[in-house]
């Protein structure tokens, strides 16, 4: 598994094209993960987006392709990798949140 | 070819099948008692943990997409003893009929299939609940008609609601293997001794992830006591079944229509005795979100993840809509769909299918039980999707008092 | 169902109907004193009343069958439309009719179920269908499981047409015979259904006709102990249909004889393994066969 730590909502993937969304929430900042149906299951792999919220509450956010941590949309193949990815990310947000309030 | 790529596995004299491993528990302490862990598996990974927990004789499987990776699961866990007995057919008329076979000698029997595998094999199936054979068929539902096409649509399920088969549509992943398990102690019970499909939307469910709580692995449900049964057993241990041996049955082709009217009343009054175990096994044959609603979306299978978003989202708008998630198709929870509608003003049914067969039940249940309005839709087929969207629009049009909007468009 | 369980406690015997005593002191499950064919008409069959035809030589086929099964208490008999199903589920034998050429598939399921089930006690599946039920809707099932190497026997009854539905031509017709749906005489030959066991690696083979009752019930118990102990067995059956062929009734087994001589000849096929598992219990008569 891994972690639901910071897990604001899961949802079935709006767009219809299956899969279950995950929402990560961090300082205002944060992960969009989904796992798609693929024709292989040998396919199978985590679609991840860094994301920053415009209103949190409501679950509004744009995707944000401008930190350090991702540029792109990232891939990861299993579980352990997305999930260090996930940790690694709620640091950097923190640390982000951090340098935001000394500007 | 060389002799050296000749394989077949012989089990060697102290191998333990790993269904002798494990421990059997009730029902009831399985789906009510056991702690459970979440896993985050495909639908098929589901379905073959539900099948390692369900002491499962015999399972007999031919290829489909997308069915085929269930029953290669199931193949492994024939491999690693959890299953008696294994074997790949000739194709689905065999497949449904050699299950049928396997039903009458008292064992645990289980299958799978998907759209046009289902139709080849429906003149099997649907002699399966007149014969009583209880079973579980697993039904990934996949497009059937010309075009050949690959694409969940569940328009199959509409072939399927008239045979006498109790039908369960799982939403997700969970209910993919809550529903296959309990679907074994459902279809086993002697008021009801009738095979029981669980079909789940295919891709969507079966080769995406999911999250599932899970028992432990080393549990499994009772084994099937075959004598235990409206018809028993047909194995020679006791008489032979009232179906080869009464006069008027299966005898002759002129005397036999007052006794069939009576076997298929009792068939689909079986179906009907089946609802006190769904209810009691799944947690009851409906679920419902905001049972105080005026807008109310009726869905099973996928199209409910569809709904439960819509809901949230119109919650967002400040807009209260209802959902009913209903569990199965048949027997149909024509009451329960009734007390909860008697207030309702609009109700809309996403469905899967061209056909809207879930609308039409649901119009023929609920007639002269509601003034609410039933919208036909909204329904996506062929494999389109269903965004969150939709339903959205959909709701939205109806707040805007158009009748036309009602009418059945087909 | 065993001896034991058709036997009623004692003392009740003598007053249940005099059909009931014959089946339990004189009936076929009788171990002690079970019955050969040669005594047809002493004692109570496992099938009497049908509704066939009368002088039908199908109905003459199946009750020595049934007299020949070696364990009837442990036979579980498969079939499917056709004329025999109206005999065969007359039969106190467990009787499966399930769908238009489904047999052999089923037969399949129940074989290996039913083995699962009772691993210290063999059960003897045998399908009994017809010649349009085997070889042509069911052509399939019947091949597959003759690949897979089932363990049980299929005995087609074949009176070369479809005498249930009202005489069309089925792939087991003669070429040149006019029937239904062959109006101006069939075009090709009789399927050969021999040949395609053979192929199949099927490991008894046999086909024969009714005329001599000891070598029918031989064939049978051969062909049922084989299926218990090695593999797939197939007996294909003359069993003439003389409606639909117009035999008058007083020349059914003229018509068989006649048929044996000219193209229907008995004809046995057995593998090694076969022929040493028979070696094994036709040698020592006094012994059972072993479980």
């Amino acid at each position: 598994m891994f972690t639901q730590e910071n897990l604001i909502l899961q949802r079935p993937e709006p767009s219809g094209n299956g899969g279950v969304q995950f929402l990560y929430e961090v300082k205002g900042y944060g992960i969009l993960a989904i796992n798609p149906p693929m024709e292989e299951i040998s396919q199978l792999h985590w679609e991840v987006d860094v994301i920053k919220f415009t209103d949190v509450d409501k679950y509004k956010f744009e995707v944000c392709h401008t930190t350090e941590l991702a540029n792109k949309t990232l891939v990861f193949y299993n579980d352990k990798t997305f999930n260090e990815f996930l940790l690694k990310a709620f640091d950097y947000f923190k640390e982000l949140d951090k340098l935001e309030k000394m500007l | 070819m060389s002799d050296s790529k000749l394989y077949i596995k012989e089990m060697p004299a102290d191998w333990v099948p790993g269904r002798d491993k494990q421990k059997v528990v009730s029902p009831e302490y399985m789906f009510h008692e056991a702690p459970r862990e979440q896993v985050f598996i495909t639908g098929s990974e589901a379905a073959r943990e539900a099948i390692r927990r369900s002491n499962v004789d015999i399972a007999i499987s031919y290829p489909i997409t997308p069915q085929s990776e269930t029953m290669q699961q199931a193949g492994y866990l024939y491999d690693e003893g959890y299953i008696g007995e294994y074997y790949r057919a000739e194709e689905e008329i065999g497949t449904m009929s050699a299950i049928g076979g396997s039903s009458r000698a008292g064992i645990r029997s289980l299958t799978a299939t998907s759209g046009p595998g289902l139709m080849r094999g429906m003149e099997a199936i649907s002699s399966w609940p007149g014969a009583r054979t209880p079973l579980v068929l697993l039904n990934m539902c996949r497009v059937i008609n010309t075009p050949l096409a690959i694409q969940p649509d569940n328009i199959e399920m509409s072939f399927l609601i008239n045979s006498g088969l109790i039908m369960l549509h799982g939403e997700n992943q969970q209910d993919f293997y809550d529903y296959t398990m309990a679907a074994f102690m459902i279809s086993e019970q002697v008021d009801v001794t009738l095979p029981v499909s669980v079909s789940v939307d295919g891709f969507f469910v079966t080769h995406a992830r999911g999250n599932v709580k899970m028992q432990a692995d080393d549990l499994k449900l009772p084994p099937r006591d075959g004598w235990r049964s409206a018809v028993p057993a047909m194995d020679n241990e006791n008489p032979p079944a009232r179906i080869s041996r009464d006069a008027p049955i299966q005898k002759s082709n002129f005397i036999s229509y007052h006794m069939h009217a009576s076997w298929q009343q009792e068939v689909f009054a079986a179906t009907e005795r089946a609802k006190k175990y769904i209810n009691n096994y799944l947690g009851g044959i409906v679920e419902i979100i905001n049972p105080d609603a005026d807008v109310m979306l009726i869905a099973s299978g996928a199209a409910v993840s569809q709904s439960r978003e819509a809901v949230r989202q119109s919650s967002e708008l400040g807009i209260k809509v209802g959902l009913i998630k209903v569990k199965a198709i048949r027997p149909f929870p024509k009451a329960e769909l009734r007390e909860a509608c008697k207030n309702v003003k609009q109700i809309l049914v996403p469905e899967f299918n061209q056909l809207g067969w879930l609308h039409k039940e649901v119009c023929s249940n609920l007639f002269g039980f509601t003034d609410a309005q039933i919208a036909p839709g909204p329904r996506v087929y062929g494999g389109m999707t269903m965004p969150t969207e939709m339903i959205l629009e959909w709701l939205e049009e109806g707040r805007k008092d158009k009748p036309w909007f009602f009418q059945d468009p087909f | 169902m065993a001896h034991d369980n058709l036997t009623p406690s004692p003392g009740y015997l003598e007053w249940l109907p005099i059909e009931y005593q014959d089946l339990v002191n004189l009936g076929p499950y009788n171990r002690e004193k079970k019955p050969k064919v040669t005594d047809m008409g002493k004692f109570k069959e496992i099938i009497e009343e049908h509704p066939m035809c009368a002088g039908c030589a199908m109905t003459l086929f199946i009750r020595l069958a049934m007299i020949a099964f070696p364990n009837p208490e442990h036979t579980i008999i498969v079939g499917t439309a056709g004329c025999g199903r109206l005999a065969i589920s007359q039969a106190s034998i467990p009787f499966i009719y399930g769908n238009y050429g489904d047999t052999n598939s089923v037969a399949s399921g129940l074989k290996r179920g039913l083995d699962q089930k009772y691993p210290n006690q063999p059960k003897d599946v045998v399908v009994m269908a017809g010649d349009g039920g085997l070889i042509d809707i069911g052509f399939q099932g019947l091949m597959h499981s003759w690949f897979r190497q089932e363990r049980f026997t299929t005995i087609m009854l074949d009176n070369e047409v479809y005498g249930n539905t009202g005489g069309q031509e089925s792939g087991m017709t003669a070429q040149g015979q006019v029937l239904k749906m062959a109006p101006r005489g069939k075009v090709t030959g009789k399927i050969d259904a021999m040949s395609l066991a053979k192929v199949a690696g099927v490991d008894y083979i046999a086909r024969i006709a009714p005329t001599n009752p000891s070598r029918v019930a031989r064939t049978i118990r051969r062909a049922v102990m084989i299926a218990r102990e090695v593999g797939p067995t197939y007996i294909q059956a003359y069993t003439s249909c003389n409606i639909e062929y117009a035999i008058p009734t007083g020349d059914v087994m003229q018509d068989a004889f006649d048929m044996e001589k000219e193209r229907y000849g008995f004809e046995e096929v057995i593998s090694d393994k076969a022929k040493a598992y028979l070696d094994e219990i036709e040698k020592k008569p006094a012994k059972k066969a072993k479980k």
